[in-house]
């Protein structure tokens, strides 16, 4: 037996300083440390998901300063001085439901939801950034999440409610400024 | 009228299970911790096929932070799992036959350590020759993988005298088919989490799709009485036959109750490649036969599946596809045999479309080449040979009479995508005539249920429980299809409840009773059916109740939201009054009052194993696009008519149909798990590509038939598997209409779609030509 070793010594943490949802924190996790693994297990948020951990699938989605990125492959490094919003943050921000949320309710974008997580998120960012986007964007920004329930009808469809309510949304509040 | 949200009305609802999970609030079984819990790992072979010499535990074992170390040894029973035959080791004693194959497993603090222990397990292992061929695996040089030899299970059927059939037909057609080893791909990868309770009772918090089955192998592997053992079962975050098989459970029961501590596994996506289920890659060979009016003649067929190392359903697989390899039409002799066979490849087993996704792409495909040689519409062909009503079903054994297979022919065929078919001015795009479309169609009959001669039990219960809710009790598990949700919509369009009356309750064997599986696109049928045997019991007994306080006669009662109600002559007024809610009648009950139904999913009368009596019957018609450049295929339009009785749940349906087809995309395009050498090439989603938004850019339109002949009383027909199966043959169809060419393979090779090969391109560009 070569390797002699009795015992594993787990990795130096540092202190790394960045907001999660919103709120200010400090995680003292080894700096090398997968997103996913420091919200799923230190945190105990586990509405980022776990599926392929090579960033294929998706299903880990949060958005880091607004934008989407496959939590598997962000290290706790790349978070320090950064606002990171998961799924439990979408719904908070919008004081329970957001709009795409309800849409994907409505709608039926969803079946198992495992993948419903990570797809809102990589929706919010789209929307956040590009209220009015093509089926083509669409098309590009969801590309790298995988449902395998609903074939995506469902979740086209919530898209597109999605879109209609925030313009709805945006045209009342315009008319009352 | 289509399916969709717009037509549905009200019909269409929020699924009760969904805000939990657009929020990412819903605890899976996986996302699951318990305070001192153990992290539990397995150690896998590398080999295909190896002897096991020695198993070393001591190092890990040694290691701080590991508290057990086990192996075979350490099985206090049946050290083999396996739903229908028991074959596979839990943890191997001498020999691993495929890569998944579990050797050792350890409980440790962390993820960590573990993973660092079984690094330190020694394992000595003498490789020997492999089967990776499911042909070479029935001669008599192939290594023999079990003690009975490489034969899991052979099944046939024979009709008239087949090799007279075949001298009077005046066309033949003669193919060889082959699938892929295409992989369920739920997006949470199997795991669950394990809690020894004081009493010594164990709890089992894992996915499944057939919780009392699971407790059974677990009772059989840990010698303990299934009274000990508690399998809580839903949510799963997807599962589509792969999680119908025990999985990780042995190794979380046996760490757990080793340890004392609760012990949680989750696989990696590679080991859940490496060990997990996939479908059955087959080899099917027809040679079918017409006269010369296209009437078929002669069938004959030879199916070979590659069922991998052990059993699981592939028996139960093979007999499925050699009832839908005759399928739905009408021959004078056939003659079928099919064989599944041990490798040492990945498993096979149950997989949504359960071997009928090979069979009707087969036999379809028949259709389409047979069509050609008689100079025939492809489908006035099909029609000609179509069953009727009341003729028996493939294996000739009596069957629910339904118009089905009639109605959704003249669906599809006066569908708008069929009709472009006879308008061929569009088929080639003047500014890129390198883009061919096509239009084809399939037919499928496809059997539900899990066939006569297995035991398939159903039932469920009613409770007005103590606090006043209606508890409906099934032993189903969620695992995205929508079965909660159609349960409520069930209890709330024919027993009149709101939904805040009712709690449903699914997936915990303490408390549900056995309702059998939920696999074989049953559950909503059974769940049909239970209710219609409960609703006058339940009626009897809650409103009898109600009577007796309210002073009323029982007749004059009824159910309604929030409590019972008195029924008025027609019309109702606006606002009825409640007389008794029903936490006040429940308060007056003293105890739960509870009705109870108990069945058997309805068979035929044959003797044929695996023969079914319900069927459900789809035409589908898509278009495609083939690039003659590239060689890829883009799905553009799909037309799916469906005969599967009342729609219980509009956007359930809609959504198994478009989900289902979804996965039908990646059969025929791009999904196979490859093997080589008995290793796995495609570990994870990088290489194994199953569709994105992206391959779904075309419509698709869902035509439910909802007509059932008046003296049906079997309801619902199973649509969980349906919409996965016809539509690979469609998409071959189509492709020979856009560029002539035949597809017997799945996935289809892109490089057979190209204009020219990549050869003759290259010859050319050096060339200068």
């Amino acid at each position: 037996m070569k390797d002699s070793a009795k015992s594993v010594t787990p990795l130096a943490a540092s202190s790394i300083p960045c907001t999660i949802n919103g709120h200010e924190a400090s995680l003292n996790v080894p700096p090398a440390k997968r997103l996913l693994h420091v919200l799923r297990d230190d945190l105990a948020m586990t509405g980022a998901k776990r599926s392929c951990e090579i960033g294929r699938c998706g299903a880990c989605m949060v958005m880091v300063d607004g934008v989407p990125v496959n939590s598997c492959l962000t290290m706790a490094y790349q978070c320090s001085g950064k606002s990171i919003t998961t799924i439990e943050g979408v719904s908070a921000q919008a004081g329970g439901i957001d709009p795409i949320q309800r849409a994907f309710l409505e709608e039926g974008g969803f079946q198992c939801g495992y993948c419903t997580p990570g797809m809102i998120i990589s929706v919010k960012a789209l929307l956040d950034h590009n209220p009015d986007p093509t089926s083509l964007e669409i098309e590009e920004a969801l590309s790298g999440n995988i449902c395998r329930c609903t074939g995506y009808g469902g979740i086209k469809r919530a898209v597109q409610k999605a879109i209609e309510w925030r313009k709805e949304a945006y045209e009342s509040e315009s008319i009352r400024d | 009228m289509l399916l969709n949200k717009k037509g549905s009305g009200a019909r269409w609802r929020v699924r009760p299970d969904g805000p939990d999970k657009v929020t990412g609030k819903l605890a899976y079984l996986t996302d699951m911790t318990a305070p001192d819990m153990l992290i539990g790992r397995v150690l896998r072979s590398p080999h295909a096929h190896a002897r096991i010499t020695a198993i070393r535990t001591e190092h890990a074992a040694a290691l701080d932070g590991v508290h057990a170390v086990i192996t075979h040894k350490d099985v206090p029973g049946l050290n083999r799992f396996g739903i229908a035959h028991p074959d596979q080791p839990v943890l191997c004693e001498d020999r691993v036959r495929y890569v998944g194959d579990a050797v050792a497993a350890v409980a440790a603090d962390t993820l960590e350590i573990a993973e660092h222990a079984l690094r330190l397990i020694e394992v000595d292992y003498e490789p020997l020759p492999i089967v990776e061929d499911a042909e070479y695996a029935l001669t008599d040089e192939a290594p023999q993988l079990h003690p009975q030899g490489n034969l899991l299970h052979r099944n046939g059927f024979q009709r008239g005298d087949i090799a007279a059939g075949f001298d009077s037909c005046a066309h033949v057609v003669e193919e060889t088919y082959y699938t892929p080893r295409q992989m369920h791909t739920y997006m949470e990868t199997e795991g669950g989490l394990f809690i020894p309770g004081e009493d010594g009772r164990l709890t089992v918090y894992s996915p499944t799709q057939h919780g009392f089955m699971d407790r059974m192998q677990l009772a059989r592997i840990l010698a303990i009485p299934q009274s000990e053992i508690r399998i809580v079962s839903s949510p799963i975050g997807g599962s589509f036959g792969g999680k119908d098989e025990l999985n990780v459970q042995p190794y979380g029961a046996l760490l757990a109750r080793i340890t004392k501590r609760p012990v949680k596994l989750h696989n990696s996506r590679w080991e859940s490649v490496r060990a997990g289920l996939k479908r059955h890659p087959m080899k099917i060979t027809m040679k079918t036969g017409v006269d010369d009016s296209g009437r078929l003649i002669a069938h004959q067929v030879r199916i070979i599946a590659d069922t991998g190392p052990y059993a699981t359903l592939g028996a139960e697989v093979l007999n499925f596809a050699v009832e839908h390899v005759i399928g739905p039409y009408r021959y004078e002799h056939l003659d079928v045999e099919g064989f599944s066979v041990y490798t040492n490849n990945g498993m096979s087993g149950e997989f949504r479309g359960f071997g009928g996704n090979q069979a009707i792409f087969a036999l379809e495909g028949q259709f389409d080449r047979l069509a050609e040689k008689l100079g025939m519409d492809p489908w006035e062909l099909r029609l000609r040979n179509m069953r009727r009503s009341d003729d028996p079903g493939p294996f000739d054994q009596p069957i629910a009479l339904t118009e089905g297979a009639k109605q959704v022919s003249a669906a599809m065929t006066s569908s708008p995508l069929w009709q472009e078919r006879s308008n061929p001015a569009a088929k080639a795009a003047q500014d890129e005539p390198w883009i061919r479309t096509g239009i084809g169609a399939a037919f499928t009959m496809h059997g539900a249920g899990l066939g006569f001669g297995i035991p398939d039990p159903a039932g469920g219960r009613l409770t007005l429980a103590a606090d006043g809710k209606i508890e409906a009790v099934f032993g189903y598990e969620e695992f995205g299809q929508g079965l909660i949700a159609s349960l409520e919509q069930m209890l709330i369009e024919q027993f009149g409840f709101a939904s805040g009356d009712i709690r449903i309750v699914i997936g915990d064997t303490d408390i549900v009773p056995e309702s059998g599986s939920t696999t074989a696109s049953r559950a909503t049928s059974m769940m049909w059916k239970s209710l219609q045997n409960l609703r006058p019991l339940f009626e009897d007994a809650v409103l009898g109740k109600a009577a007796d306080i309210l002073q009323l006669p029982a007749s004059r009662l009824r159910f309604g939201e929030g409590g019972v109600y008195a029924i008025e002559a027609s019309p109702e007024p606006d606002n009825p009054k409640c007389l008794m809610t029903y936490p006040a009648l429940a308060a007056a009950c003293w105890e739960p009052v509870t009705s109870s139904t108990q069945f058997h999913f309805p068979t035929s009368d044959t003797q044929k194993v695996g023969a079914h009596f319900l069927y459900t019957y789809s035409a589908v018609a898509v278009k495609v696009e083939v690039n003659q450049l590239t060689g890829r295929v883009r799905v553009l339009h799909q037309y799916h008519a469906v005969a599967a009785g009342p729609v219980i749940n509009p956007q359930g349906f809609l959504g198994q149909i478009e989900g289902g087809s979804s996965m039908a995309i990646g059969f025929a395009l791009t999904e196979d798990a490859v093997m080589s050498g008995g290793q796995y090439l495609t570990k994870n989603l990088d290489t194994y590509l199953v569709p994105t938004i992206a391959e779904h850019r075309g419509t698709i339109d869902v035509q439910p038939i909802e007509e059932l002949p008046e003296e049906d009383n079997y309801g619902p027909r199973g649509i969980g598997e349906v919409g996965s199966v016809t539509l690979a043959p469609a998409i071959a169809a189509a492709i020979y209409d856009a560029v002539g060419v035949r597809v017997t393979k799945l996935p289809i090779d892109s490089e057979l779609l190209l204009a020219q090969s990549f050869d003759s391109f290259l010859d050319k560009a050096v060339s200068g030509e």
